[in-house]
This record gives C-alpha cells, sequence and structure tokens, in this order.
C-alpha cells in the first residue's frame, strides 16, 4: 500500500494533497507566513493525521511553489508550472489553457492534447495582476475575500478604476467609498480591473477551449464571470481550484513512483 | 501638499506656503493661498497674475489660467539650476523625468501606473515599519551593508522588508536597501532620457539624502537639490504667470485675469 503527497508552498498559503491510485484522498492548507519550513512541516503532520497515516507510508513526496525548496521531507521537487498542468489534466484531460491565478503572480500556461506544457507565461510578481490585489480590497471594505466575489455580481454600476497598481488602487477604493460608492460597484470595477490584466497575459500565449481556471482565484466567482465576458468564453471551474497544483504534485510523485 | 509660490517683478520671492491638499483634496487651495497673501502681507486684488499647475490645476477656479505641472516644473528648476540638462521630480503619486535643453523641456518620461518608483514606495513601506518618511535618510546613513530588496512591487516588497526583520537583519540595512531599490527604478526610467549633467532631483522624496545618495550611485553622476525641493514646480509657476504678465504690458495688450475671490471649488465629482 503506497500513499503519495504532493505540498505546494504558496507565497500566502501552502497546500498538501495525499493521494493514492490516482486518486486524491485528503487536502490541506495553512497560511504560509514567514517560515515556510515550519509550515510545510506542520502542513504535512496536519495532513497525515487526517488519514491516520504515518511519515513511512508516503512513498515519494513532490514540492513546489513558491517555498518548494523550503520543504524538509520531499523526494523531489517541481516546478509549479507543471503541477498545475498535470493536476488540471488529471481532472479534465481535454482542458489546453489553464489560467492559474495565485497570491503574488497570474500564470497562463498552453497544455498539448496529451497534456504537456507546451508554453506559458507568468505575470510579473505584481500585485495588481494577482489574487493580492482582491484581498487589499476586501480589506479596505472591511469584507473577507470569500464574500466580495458573491457581492461584486450584484453591481449595476461598476466602479472604473484608472489604475493598473494595487497600492493606487487602494487609494481609489477609499476615495470610490469616501464618496459613498456601493460596496458592489467597487468590487466588480475592482475584479474587471484583475481581469482585464490577466486577459492581457492571455493573449500573449492564447487561448484554446477549454480553458480553466486554477489557484485561488478560481473560488472567486466575480472573478470567473469577469473574465468569462472579457475572453467571451465558459471557465472550467475544477472542484478545489487551489489545490490543483499539490494534486498535480502528487499524481507526478505516483507516476515517478512506478518509475 | 498645495504650494503657493508669490513672486514680485523681479522674481524675488514674497511668500512660499507648503500646506495639506487632503484626501478632500482640491477643496484646500484656497486656504494655502491665503496663508500665501497673509505671509507676504498683500491683498488678493494685488496679485496680477496667477497660474495655477500640478495634478489638480483645474481645481483652483481662480487661477487666471492653468499650465502643466512639466512645463512649470522645468522653468522652476531651470531658474535654480540654469545648467540643468536632467530633472527628476518624485513625487507621492508619480515620478518623471525631464530632459531640458538650453532651458527648455524637450523630452519627458513619466510613471504615474505602479507606486514602485514613487515616494509611495517608501510612505506604504515606512508605515508597515512604523517609522516616519522623514527619519528614512538618517536611518540608512548608518548602514553597512545595504540588504538587497527582490519585489518591485510595493505590496510584495513590504512582506519582504517584514519577513528580513523578523531574520534579524539591521534596519539600517534594510531601509539602505529601499532606497537602492527606488532609486534604481527611477534611474531605469530616466535613461531613457540619456542622462547627461547637470541632474537636478526634486520632489519630497528629494528631501531624502538616503536616495539622493542612491540616485549618484545608480546614476554614476552628481545630483543637485534645491533648497527646497517641493516648491519648484509653484516657482515655475509664477515664474511663467510673471513673463506672461510682462510679455502682454510690452505689446500692450490686454491681460485675461479671473475675478480675485478666493473660494473652494464646488464643481468637482470624480463620479461620472
Amino acid at each position: 500500500m503506497a500513499w503519495f503527497m504532493g505540498v505546494d508552498i504558496g507565497s500566502g498559503t501552502s497546500k498538501g494533497v495525499i493521494t493514492k491510485d490516482g486518486k486524491p484522498l485528503a487536502y490541506h492548507w495553512l497560511p504560509s507566513g514567514f517560515n515556510y519550513k515550519m509550515v510545510a512541516q506542520k502542513l504535512g503532520d496536519e495532513l497525515l493525521a487526517k488519514l491516520g497515516l504515518s511519515p513511512q507510508d508516503i512513498a515519494y513526496t513532490i514540492a513546489t511553489g513558491y517555498g518548494a525548496g523550503s520543504v524538509p521531507f520531499s523526494s523531489q521537487q517541481v516546478v509549479d508550472i507543471r503541477c498545475c498542468a498535470r493536476g488540471i489534466s488529471s481532472i479534465s484531460p481535454s482542458v489546453r489553457t489553464v489560467i492559474d491565478v495565485q497570491g503574488m503572480s497570474t500564470q497562463v500556461i498552453r497544455l498539448s492534447d496529451e497534456g504537456q506544457v507546451t508554453n506559458f507565461i507568468v505575470s510579473e510578481r505584481c500585485a495588481a495582476g494577482s489574487g493580492r490585489f482582491l484581498n487589499i480590497i476586501a480589506n479596505v471594505l472591511r469584507m473577507e475575500l470569500k464574500d466580495i466575489g458573491p457581492l461584486s455580481l450584484k453591481s449595476k454600476n461598476p466602479v472604473i478604476f484608472t489604475t493598473g497598481c494595487a497600492v493606487f488602487g487602494e487609494s481609489e477604493a477609499i476615495s470610490r467609498v469616501s464618496e459613498n460608492a456601493a460596496k458592489e460597484d467597487i468590487l466588480a470595477g475592482v475584479h474587471k480591473a484583475l481581469a482585464d490584466k490577466i486577459s492581457a497575459l492571455i493573449d500573449r500565449v492564447g487561448l484554446e477551449e477549454q480553458c480553466a481556471i486554477t489557484g485561488g482565484g478560481g473560488l472567486n466567482v466575480g472573478l470567473i464571470k469577469s473574465l468569462e465576458g472579457n475572453l467571451g468564453i465558459k471557465l472550467l471551474v475544477p472542484p478545489q481550484p487551489q489545490f490543483v497544483t499539490a494534486l498535480g504534485a502528487a499524481i507526478m510523485a505516483e507516476e515517478h513512483f512506478a518509475g | 501638499m498645495t504650494k503657493v509660490v508669490i513672486i514680485d517683478a523681479d522674481g524675488g520671492i514674497c511668500s512660499r506656503v507648503i500646506g495639506p491638499t487632503g484626501a478632500e483634496h482640491r477643496r484646500l487651495a484656497n486656504r494655502v493661498m491665503e496663508e500665501a497673501l497673509e505671509q507676504a502681507n498683500l491683498s488678493f486684488e494685488e496679485i496680477s497674475y496667477l497660474v495655477a499647475t500640478g495634478y489638480g490645476r483645474i481645481n483652483v477656479p481662480f487661477a487666471d489660467q492653468q499650465i502643466t505641472e512639466l512645463t512649470c516644473h522645468a522653468r522652476g528648476v531651470v531658474s535654480l539650476f540654469p545648467t540643468v540638462r536632467i530633472a527628476i521630480d518624485i513625487g507621492g503619486q508619480d515620478a518623471k523625468g525631464l530632459k531640458i535643453h538650453n532651458g527648455k523641456l524637450v523630452d519627458f518620461v513619466m510613471n504615474d501606473k505602479c507606486a514602485a518608483g514613487t515616494g509611495r514606495f517608501l510612505e506604504v513601506i515606512t508605515e508597515a515599519l512604523g517609522i516616519r518618511v522623514e527619519e528614512l535618510g538618517s536611518i540608512s546613513s548608518k548602514s553597512t551593508n545595504k540588504v538587497e530588496i527582490s519585489n518591485t512591487c510595493t505590496v510584495f516588497a513590504q512582506l519582504e522588508v517584514i519577513s528580513r526583520l523578523s531574520e534579524g537583519l539591521p534596519l539600517a540595512d534594510i531601509v539602505a536597501g529601499l532606497h537602492d531599490a527606488i532609486a534604481s527604478r527611477i534611474a531605469g526610467m530616466v535613461r531613457r532620457l540619456k542622462v547627461e549633467p547637470d541632474v537636478v532631483v526634486t520632489g519630497g522624496v528629494a528631501k531624502n539624502m538616503g536616495v539622493v545618495n542612491a540616485l549618484r550611485e545608480n546614476l554614476g553622476c552628481e545630483v543637485f537639490v534645491p533648497e527646497e525641493p517641493l516648491l519648484t514646480g509653484a516657482m515655475g509657476a509664477a515664474l511663467l504667470g510673471k513673463e506672461l504678465t510682462l510679455q502682454a504690458l510690452a505689446k500692450g495688450e490686454p491681460i485675461q485675469r479671473k475675478e480675485r475671490r478666493l473660494e473652494e471649488v464646488t464643481f468637482f465629482n470624480t463620479r461620472s
């Protein structure tokens, strides 16, 4: 009996998945904080505890993400683009384009019919082009991240953000709040601003359907609708989109172990 | 900030005031103006010509004319440094590079799209550190081994700085790293103009000697700072106003003036 683990240490959150026979059995995440080593250890321990396993039960572990080098128990490190691609094709083999919206950047990955990465583009580490922008504006509005997407859909008169910078955008949001703009209108504007940045990124590598959205951005219905509006297509949203990269890492661990 | 400079017919400064612009913004120009008049011991009627400039120049309803900040800025810097070729202005909202030839503005570059490379970068990060921007220069002067800041984005640089501090690195070295980060970003922008001496730097950030020194290093040449680096734009506006008035007088043309009434702007509405 062999289990496999994928660990994705992101800039904001760390995610872990345990698989067996190509199927995810347990998911777990923690905020990354500042000490990646510590969070990786804790994540691994808590993930094992969910299935009542001990470290010896894990045959192979692949670490990925921004802090991949800080996972003391990993067997191997693999770049997150490959893990994300592997994860999404294990869920839906028909995906040809993945939009992976992370906490520090966004990447767009193109896949071949066989699920191989053929091209990709990674945004600059810019808060306005990543999920971080949504956190910042949620803070301005004193809202929880999970609530901002649904509320943004109620907007009838979206605020237009004139800047492409999260710092200036925060000031703009504060000004709009002081002018009594509705929360949903500010949120719709922020989602649109992020969607525009991501769409420009997609233009550079080309869009082929089916197109999926992964990462924390895949949990935000406001961003999804805004992107769908820009791209004129329907996006595939996998279950547990924030775990796709960790899942891919675990599946690659299985494949590596099988030889 | 809202700045007012009043000059006499010889270009001598009668008063100069730096006041807040603030969040309520744009509405406070009249108050700063009142203060400047008081300081000069002048009535508003005695002002021959009034030029408004800067980001909020359309929000000065009592100005006789609006002139862009680039033109005013160039004029102001040239009045202080006649041999200037490159003027760099680093404010809280944006950063600009001006190329000046024979006292005339010939080209410019600007960043108002990204907080990194503007004064906002330092404001945001010092807020997280619990120190004031005014202290940054003296803090970094004690640095012996500057810490390289790898993130360009202000938001992520802030996290990086907190992380470096928690690792126990000295604040002075981190602040020196921040000064280098902003200076290298601005130098990168200004190099598009082909940098030639003399280089003058103005704006609020020019008061920070740490950034000025880092700019010297990054540009590889001397960088001059006016005694009051916040006032060059207003100074230029006053000088241009004076020149327009004297030209009109010399030609015997009438001077188009607004009614001399101090009021706050009321038409302004950011929501359209």
